[in-house]
């Protein structure tokens, strides 16, 4: 009886945690997604930066996971989930669903370029990975709410 | 009695007149140097003048702060719009000492108390690549400030509590820090929003950088001292490299007002931008 008592316990103390992790919501999906994206731009930042040796291998990892982020991440702003979970979307992205969606497929075409560059040496990655990393940038300006 | 009080009365209208005086540059003191506007190029990016100004002068930018609205004005050579016809000395009296060439002070939203700590020659320098700009007839709206504020007299007895040359860092022991001290409190005027303001909108130096609330209301602009919950992770080349990228060490991307900054500063060179890191890391650390 305690046992159970206390297994209940522990699973319902353990139920907030397991839904968050889940990421149910569109904001927490899309979160999590870009929190994949942004490691693969920190695996492939270090490495432009000479803090980290480059490595092919694990750079087109990285890169894939730019190109297979894009679509999936364009579905993941439906209407209604314009706030809440803390969600750092700007409310232009359904402002200027346009523009949104545009830059969106400027980061598809940049990191789809830099998969079929594929990379071997340092020298090749800076190119290849370069106008990814201002689509990222250019996208957060306009769509993102500033800190 | 009487008599005594309009004495007193007039003495003491006679001290604030004298004490609120704008204090000029003489066109004599000005001096004799060959101008280079290419170098003034790398000046106006240092300065960061098209952030407030636009990309072409012509101004008209709204900067909203808790002590009214600044439109910010058109630059341009435009003879009667923008600043054409300036003498040097005109420039240098707006540029160093906040006052305009009809003998008006200026409001401090125009980062002068930095500026006043430029070299001649990136004064002079940077007027020959302005005077390069295509005039532009733009009319700027006036200032939206209410009473005391709208008084600029009053601003004289604020330049003389706020308005030095002094260095903030008086200590700068190597090349590099000093060339970063100069990018950074004089042309690139981070102080100004990096630094918190006491209640006359003076920046409060014992928290040099410590990170201030936005003039507009929205946001902070983050402590950048080396204190470990600032910028205390960062490496001299992290920071550089944000300065160059807009990427920082978790390869987030620069967001807010920052994001003119750090295009501006892209365009510096390589050791201009570690010489303002090495600063950065020099400075003393504040909690934010």
């Amino acid at each position: 009886m305690v046992r159970k008592v206390l297994l209940a316990t522990l699973a319902l103390a353990l139920f907030p945690v397991a839904v968050a992790a889940a990421g149910d919501s569109p904001q927490e999906a899309r979160h999590d997604l870009m929190e994949d994206v942004g490691g693969a731009a920190k695996t492939i930042g270090k490495m432009l930066k000479e803090e980290a040796p480059f490595d092919a291998a694990q750079a087109m990892e990285a890169l894939q996971v730019w190109a297979d982020a894009a679509e999936p991440f364009g579905t993941l702003f439906p209407e209604g989930s314009e706030t809440g979970y803390d969600t750092e979307a700007r409310s232009t992205i359904w402002t200027d669903r346009a523009g949104f969606e545009e830059a969106l497929a400027a980061f598809k075409e940049k990191a789809d370029a830099a998969v079929a560059a594929n990379p071997q040496t340092l020298a090749e990655l800076q190119p290849a990975a370069g106008p990814v990393f201002k689509t990222c940038k250019a996208c957060h300006e306009s769509y993102r709410v500033d800190d | 009695m009487l008599k005594k009080i309009v004495i007193l009365a007039v003495l003491v209208a006679l001290a604030a007149w004298l004490a609120t005086r704008p204090r000029t540059i003489d066109p004599s003191d000005v001096p004799d140097l060959a101008a280079d506007p290419v170098h003034g190029e790398w000046v106006f990016h240092a300065g960061g003048c098209a952030s407030c100004h636009g990309a072409d002068l012509s101004g008209g930018h709204e900067m909203t702060t808790p002590f009214g609205v600044f439109h910010v004005p058109n630059i341009t050579p435009h003879p009667q719009a923008g600043i054409g016809g300036w003498t040097l000395a005109e420039f240098a009296n707006a540029m160093l000492r906040g006052v305009g060439p009809d003998g008006r002070h200026y409001y401090p939203a125009f980062p002068y108390t930095a500026y006043t700590r430029m070299t001649w020659q990136d004064l002079i320098d940077l007027k020959a690549w302005l005077d390069t700009f295509e005039p532009s007839a733009h009319r700027v709206a006036r200032h939206e400030l209410p009473f005391p504020w709208n008084v600029r007299r009053g601003i004289g007895l604020w330049k003389r509590l706020y308005l030095n040359t002094d260095w903030v860092l008086a200590e700068a022991t190597t090349a590099e820090v000093q060339r970063g001290r100069y990018l950074v409190e004089a042309l690139g005027h981070c102080g100004e929003c990096h630094t918190p303001r006491d209640r006359f909108g003076g920046l409060d130096t014992a928290a040099w950088l410590a990170g201030a609330p936005e003039p507009a209301g929205e946001g902070r602009a983050p402590d950048i001292t080396p204190h470990a919950a600032a910028l205390g992770g960062w490496s001299a080349r992290d920071i550089a490299y944000y300065l160059e990228t807009g990427f920082t060490p978790e390869f987030d991307t620069v967001g807010g007002s920052m994001v003119d900054v750090q295009e501006n500063l892209a365009r510096l060179t390589d050791a201009d931008r570690a010489a303002i890191a090495a600063y950065l890391k020099a400075v003393p650390p504040v909690a934010p």
